[in-house]
């Protein structure tokens, strides 16, 4: 390696974790550049956090190897522990110590680091400021809200400096607005010194909000990365594809029907050959030469979800505003594009 | 004389009245305190009876009195010559003897009763499920019965196994209550035996007593983990119970949903709960106080005939001795204990001990008569008639009871904590000192306070092991009593409890600073 290249942030091959008698994680290869944002997308049991507590060093590897900012820190012989790794965390849980209030606890890693006391309660009040809870500086765990809670966890991380950070759900507990806020708060302030994130998760709109690459875990293996936009719209299979969204199977002759003029990666063209298409309801459109019959209507406040029977074929169909068409009508509609499903291996 | 095995087991069964003794007052006492503790723990925590405070701090109060001392205030209330006895001429008949003791150890373990059906209450039926069977149709008194108690099955079981190990390996009790009666439990026996152990029978007999006790008592105990472990629910990794959680405890739940029809019964259990209290706990602590200040026995305790004169011989240099004795050993236990429990933290990540087990680890390890041999078979010819062989065995006994919240608390902690100290820099023993260690605080001063409270008020151990100059407040108490001096007695009984009730205030707050910290 010369000099001038910046080491990836997180290098990991191979990486297999045996925890308790199956194995959690069983070959995942990763490679995250800085500056950017890794969504593991995964069902619980998955192997996020597994694979997340392999990345801080909680546990150790069975096989493969990880390094960290070029640094290597786990292979099958050698565990490198959590405090000299280059990484933070934020716990879904928060795991904020309830001794500690605010201040205390973001200054924490810096006084881990060997800051004075001084300096790091001077910068832990910088953090918590930008943060916008300058005010709670005082305050212990018992006494904030989880979304309080939360943002101190996030300083505590960014008080560490590190080149990776690792977040483990960490808006699952969080609702709504809330959910929202902490989510441009990570977009703004972890990338700020061009680290890298890891970001575990079961929430499909978090990881698409999120990431800029998402790899999507199933039972312990990466089954496909990809862009959002590119996950979303060309799933690698079923699973895939219901995970990454509302997800509706038809024919070819569907497709060919009511898709004239379809072409291209993803924009299927409308030959008559065998195969399954993918719609996804925002793919659908009322009015064209498919006709539909309506199955079940479902209001969503910004917009309305549509079950339709399209000759034999349930398909979901969603357009913007309130319902305009009641279960048991007649309509049609065309498909605006489609994904073929790769044939299974 | 045979020798070897053979022996012992012509010892025990030489022994056979007292343990038949034994066993019987303890099912007797495992009865009551489990129809008094699971009554009051569903009336406190489960309906609007008036008063549900004060009977909580009545289980609360039954709880720091140490047996002996209630023992000695039942006879001054209601035994020949007691406070009754003066006042109405009425006398309980076979107060001295089986009946008294089975009364007053019933009532003494009654609060452990009362402890493990609430915190049963509040985990394994929880109000959420009696009120599903309230929205099935269920009237307030079938979700009771349909729900509520099969849940609590396995509570009472465990519940009473702890009542009946309390029972049977309390020797206070029955050394007021039965020995003036010629009536021999285990625990007596041993005392007997080892008192004239210049003669080998007795010796070895004591010996055998004290095995069959710890086996008898730790399969009881065994049965009762199993029962309330295997049946613990998730939520029970919560700190509380009625004691540790003053009113956060759900209450009301029979009767909010059950109206009008339901107040009136309530109302008429309250007072029917009250009147218990009063009777079983009240009243024998206030004829101690009457009795420690009439003048002399026979005496009608009224003011006219009060005075100070009982405390002031009893605060004399010879229970100051004791005084001092107990304190320093209960002071040493504790420190000792809680300075062994940090250790054994740092070096390790605790193993599982759920707030129950550490429950039932707290007192019930191995009988006090039995770690009483067992020291003085290994230290006796050392340490013999000196503080530290007492030492010695308050700490094999009060071990468990100081650390298992400890690790309890360990247990309860979050993972993540530690987690996220490590990934914030912080290596492993840095992690145990500036984290885990802090976050237990409370746990190991609230383990170090219950080691003290106990220490100070121990009887069994103490009693076995006294010699010259090294009596404790308890044995004081114990040999007054034996004296007959019922003045003095009673009122070094009175300041032996304001000590120990001073020394468990602190604990009363237990809950509140576990929550202030964020323990749930």
């Amino acid at each position: 390696m010369t000099a001038s290249t910046t080491p990836p942030a997180v290098s990991a091959s191979g990486v297999v974790v045996d925890y308790g008698a199956t194995p959690a994680v069983r070959g995942v290869d990763l490679l995250v550049q800085p500056g950017e944002t890794l969504v593991l997308l995964g069902p619980s049991g998955s192997g996020k956090t597994t694979l997340l507590y392999a990345l801080a060093g909680f546990l150790g590897l069975t096989e493969g190897r990880i390094e960290l900012a070029g640094q290597l820190v786990a292979s099958s012989d050698r565990t490198v522990p959590p405090e000299r790794r280059p990484v933070a965390m934020v716990f879904q849980h928060y795991g904020l110590w309830p001794h500690l209030d605010a201040l205390e606890t973001v200054a924490y890693p810096m006084r881990r680091a060997g800051v004075a006391n001084a300096e790091a309660r001077r910068r832990a009040a910088e953090l918590l400021e930008q943060l916008r809870i300058g005010d709670l500086a005082d305050r212990r765990p018992a006494q904030l809200s989880g979304g309080e809670q939360q943002r101190v966890g996030l300083a505590r991380a960014l008080a560490r400096r590190p080149a990776v950070y690792l977040l483990d759900e960490p808006t699952a507990h969080l609702d709504g607005a809330l959910k929202g806020e902490l989510q441009s708060e990570m977009a703004t302030r972890l990338h700020a010194d061009g680290a890298a994130a890891v970001h575990a998760t079961h929430d499909v709109e978090e990881a698409l909000a999120v990431a800029d690459r998402v790899a999507l875990l199933r039972d312990g293996r990466i089954v496909q990365t990809g862009d959002p936009a590119e996950v979303y719209a060309r799933p690698a299979d079923d699973w895939a594809a219901a995970l990454t969204g509302p997800a509706s199977f038809v024919g070819a002759d569907v497709v060919g029907l009511g898709g004239a003029g379809l072409r291209g990666d993803g924009q299927v063209s409308a030959t008559h050959d065998a195969g399954r298409f993918l719609v996804r309801p925002d793919w659908l459109r009322f009015d064209g030469p498919l006709p539909a019959t309506v199955m079940e209507v479902r209001y969503r406040g910004t917009h309305t979800d549509y079950r339709l029977s399209i000759r034999g074929a349930e398909v979901l169909l969603r357009e913007p505003g309130q319902p305009r068409l009641a279960v048991g009508a007649v309509a049609s509609c065309r498909v605006e594009r489609a994904w073929r499903m790769p044939e299974p291996r | 004389m045979e020798d070897g095995p053979a022996a012992l087991v012509a010892a025990v069964a030489s022994a056979a009245p007292a343990i038949a003794a034994s066993l019987w007052t303890s099912l007797g006492a495992t009865v009551l305190a489990v129809a008094i503790g699971a009554t009051l723990a569903i009336l406190t925590e489960r309906t609007d009876v008036p008063g549900r405070r004060g009977l909580r701090l009545a289980m609360l109060v039954a709880f720091i009195v140490p047996g002996y001392v209630a023992a000695v205030g039942w006879l001054n209330a209601y035994g020949p010559g007691g406070v009754l006895d003066d006042l109405l001429g009425v006398a309980v008949p076979a107060l001295i003897g089986p009946l008294g003791i089975i009364i007053v150890l019933g009532v003494e373990a009654a609060p452990i009763a009362y402890l493990v059906v609430a915190a049963g209450l509040a985990t394994r039926a929880e109000p959420d499920l009696e009120r599903a069977a309230r929205a099935s149709g269920a009237d307030a008194v079938t979700a009771f019965r349909s729900v509520t108690l099969p849940l609590l099955r396995p509570v009472l079981a465990g519940a009473a196994a702890i009542a009946f190990v309390l029972s049977v390996t309390s020797f206070g009790v029955p050394a007021v209550l039965g020995v003036p009666a010629g009536f021999t439990t285990m625990t007596t026996r041993i005392y007997r035996d080892l008192a004239f152990s210049s003669d080998p029978d007795s010796f070895v007999r004591a010996v055998g007593l004290a095995i069959v006790l710890a086996v008898g008592a730790t399969l009881v105990i065994g049965l009762a983990d199993v029962l309330l472990e295997r049946h613990r629910t998730e939520r029970s990794g919560a700190f509380g119970g009625p004691f540790g959680h003053p009113g956060t405890t759900p209450s009301g739940q029979l009767v909010e949903a059950g109206g009008a029809r339901w107040r009136p019964r309530a109302r008429g259990l309250g007072i029917a709960a009250w009147l218990l209290v009063v009777l079983v706990i009240i009243v024998p602590l206030v004829a101690l106080l009457l009795s420690a200040l009439t003048r002399a026995p026979g005496l009608d305790p009224v003011p006219a005939n009060w005075t100070l004169e009982h405390f002031r011989e009893v605060l004399g240099p010879r229970t100051l001795d004791a005084l001092l004795n107990s304190a320093l050993l209960a002071g040493a236990a504790a420190v000792g204990v809680v300075i062994l429990g940090a250790l054994a933290v740092a070096s390790r990540r605790g193993q599982g001990a759920g707030p129950i087990g550490g429950f039932l680890g707290l007192t019930f390890a191995l009988p006090g008569s039995t770690l009483a041999v067992a020291v003085l078979l290994a230290y006796g010819a050392a340490l013999r008639d000196t503080l530290l062989i007492i030492l010695v065995a308050y700490l094999a006994k009060f071990w468990a009871l100081g650390y298992r919240p400890i690790a309890s608390g360990l247990d309860g902690m979050a993972a993540d904590l530690y987690r996220a100290a490590r990934v914030s820099g912080a290596d492993g023993l840095t992690t145990t000192w500036t984290i885990v260690l802090p976050v237990l605080r409370p746990l190991i001063v609230a383990g170090g306070l219950i080691v003290f409270v106990f220490g100070l008020h121990e009887v069994t151990m103490s009693s076995l092991l006294y010699g010259p100059g090294t009596s404790t407040l308890a044995v004081v108490v114990l040999n007054l009593q034996q004296l007959g001096e019922s003045g003095p007695t009673a009122a070094l009984a009175i300041v032996l409890t304001v000590i120990v009730a001073l020394a468990s205030l602190p604990l009363l707050r237990w809950g509140n600073s576990l929550e202030r910290v964020g323990w749930r």
